[in-house]
């Protein structure tokens, strides 16, 4: 393929490589499952840029191709190092003395969302990039109102996952 | 305050702590090969077709057909494979054209209806395969039993010992048993794909599809 597409592509990544790095921290845990994925991404991006048009945004764009990357194409296999055990650090947490603090909370909140399921990680994750309601509906392939009714559904999830 | 709007506060502001990537390390990885699901999807589903292509071909082999000769039943065997042929070409096209139509840029929903879909068209052709291979076991086999000379004498001398009854046991027991492990690679076949590789797929479809009901 021509050098320029390589370039531009590259560059435009580099630009909003954060947006792949917000996907994998969701959908990964431990540093080599994380860069495992952004090469997946990265891939599967770059195989889908000679048919990236301008008229819709490379950042929303890439929230799309990122989000399939992650729930449909990706498989763990090349390399399998652990970190650590989750359900080791989440009886950890469960057992400490809950303190209320702003940081304490966040980082339940953050375990927690780890909890959910791909798609509803995939929810989590568009909410908290501020998409609407039509924009998560769009990616997602679902109805607006289900997208509504499924996110409702996903609060409370987590409520009852953080007050047990 | 609301739990989600917390973490959506601190979740913006974050952007400083991933790695920063430089652009010689992107680069890199876009000459790196995909080792996404689609990939496998494709290469079982040639595999598939090859294999039970060729289980097709087995059943043809030479001495089999020159036997056949004798048997007068081209009028049945030649429009079987032709048909066979056809219903191989059908089958291989629409795959293509499914596979074809998988974009990474689709909604999740479709991209993965769109991944099912190449599935089921080989799923339907092996299924396909099998069915007519059931069916031209049975053809073969009474044909056999009827106009196979070899065949013939074996039945009559059989009766004439009395032992029918085993003749015909035996025989069926050997075409049930090549049908069992016919079967049993076609089962072997479905747990490695749907088993490992379409399961996660496969359960977050369904997780959409719940929520539309």
């Amino acid at each position: 393929m021509d050098k320029e597409l390589e370039h531009n592509f590259v560059a435009l990544l580099e630009k909003h490589q954060n947006i792949v790095h917000k996907v994998c921290r969701l959908y990964t845990d431990g540093y080599d499952a994380h860069n495992d994925l952004f090469q997946e991404i990265t891939i599967q991006l770059w195989k889908a840029y000679p048919k990236f048009r301008g008229d819709a945004k490379f950042s929303t764009w890439m929230y799309r191709v990122g989000l399939n990357t992650a729930i449909t194409l990706y498989r763990k296999t090349k390399r399998k190092i652990h970190t650590q055990d989750f359900s080791e650090v989440e009886f950890k947490i469960k057992a400490e003395d809950y303190d209320d603090t702003e940081e304490q909370q966040l980082s339940i909140l953050y375990k927690a969302v780890h909890q959910l399921n791909d798609i509803e990680k995939a929810l989590v994750f568009l909410y908290l990039e501020d998409k609407n309601y039509r924009e998560i509906s769009q990616t997602m392939g679902i109805s607006e109102v289900n997208a509504r009714v499924k996110m409702n559904r996903v609060k409370t999830k987590l409520k009852t996952i953080l007050n047990p | 305050m609301d739990e989600l709007e917390l973490l959506k506060k601190d979740w913006q502001k974050n952007n400083k702590e991933f790695p920063k990537l430089s652009y010689n390390e992107i680069y890199k990885m876009i000459l790196e090969k995909s080792s996404s699901i689609v990939k496998w999807i494709f290469i079982i589903s040639i595999l598939e077709f090859v294999l039970w292509t060729g289980m097709s071909f087995m059943f043809k082999d030479a001495d089999f057909n020159q036997r056949f000769k004798d048997y007068n039943a081209d009028n049945i065997m030649i429009p079987i494979m032709i048909i066979s042929y056809g219903i191989l070409i059908y089958f291989f096209i629409r795959f293509f054209l499914n596979y074809r139509r998988i974009s990474v840029t689709d909604s999740a929903k479709v991209l993965m209806e769109n991944i099912l879909k190449t599935r089921r068209t080989v799923r339907q052709y092996v299924a396909f395969n099998l069915i007519s291979m059931v069916i031209t076991a049975f053809v073969v086999l009474s044909i056999q039993l009827n106009r196979d000379k070899q065949v013939v004498s074996i039945i009559e001398k059989a009766s004439a010992n009395g032992e029918l009854f085993k003749f015909y046991a035996v025989t069926i027991l050997v075409t049930l048993a090549a049908l069992a492990v016919m079967i049993g690679v076609f089962l072997a076949f479905y747990y490695l794909i749907y088993g490992i590789l379409l399961k996660r797929l496969n359960s977050n479809y369904r997780e959409l599809k719940k929520l539309e009901v």
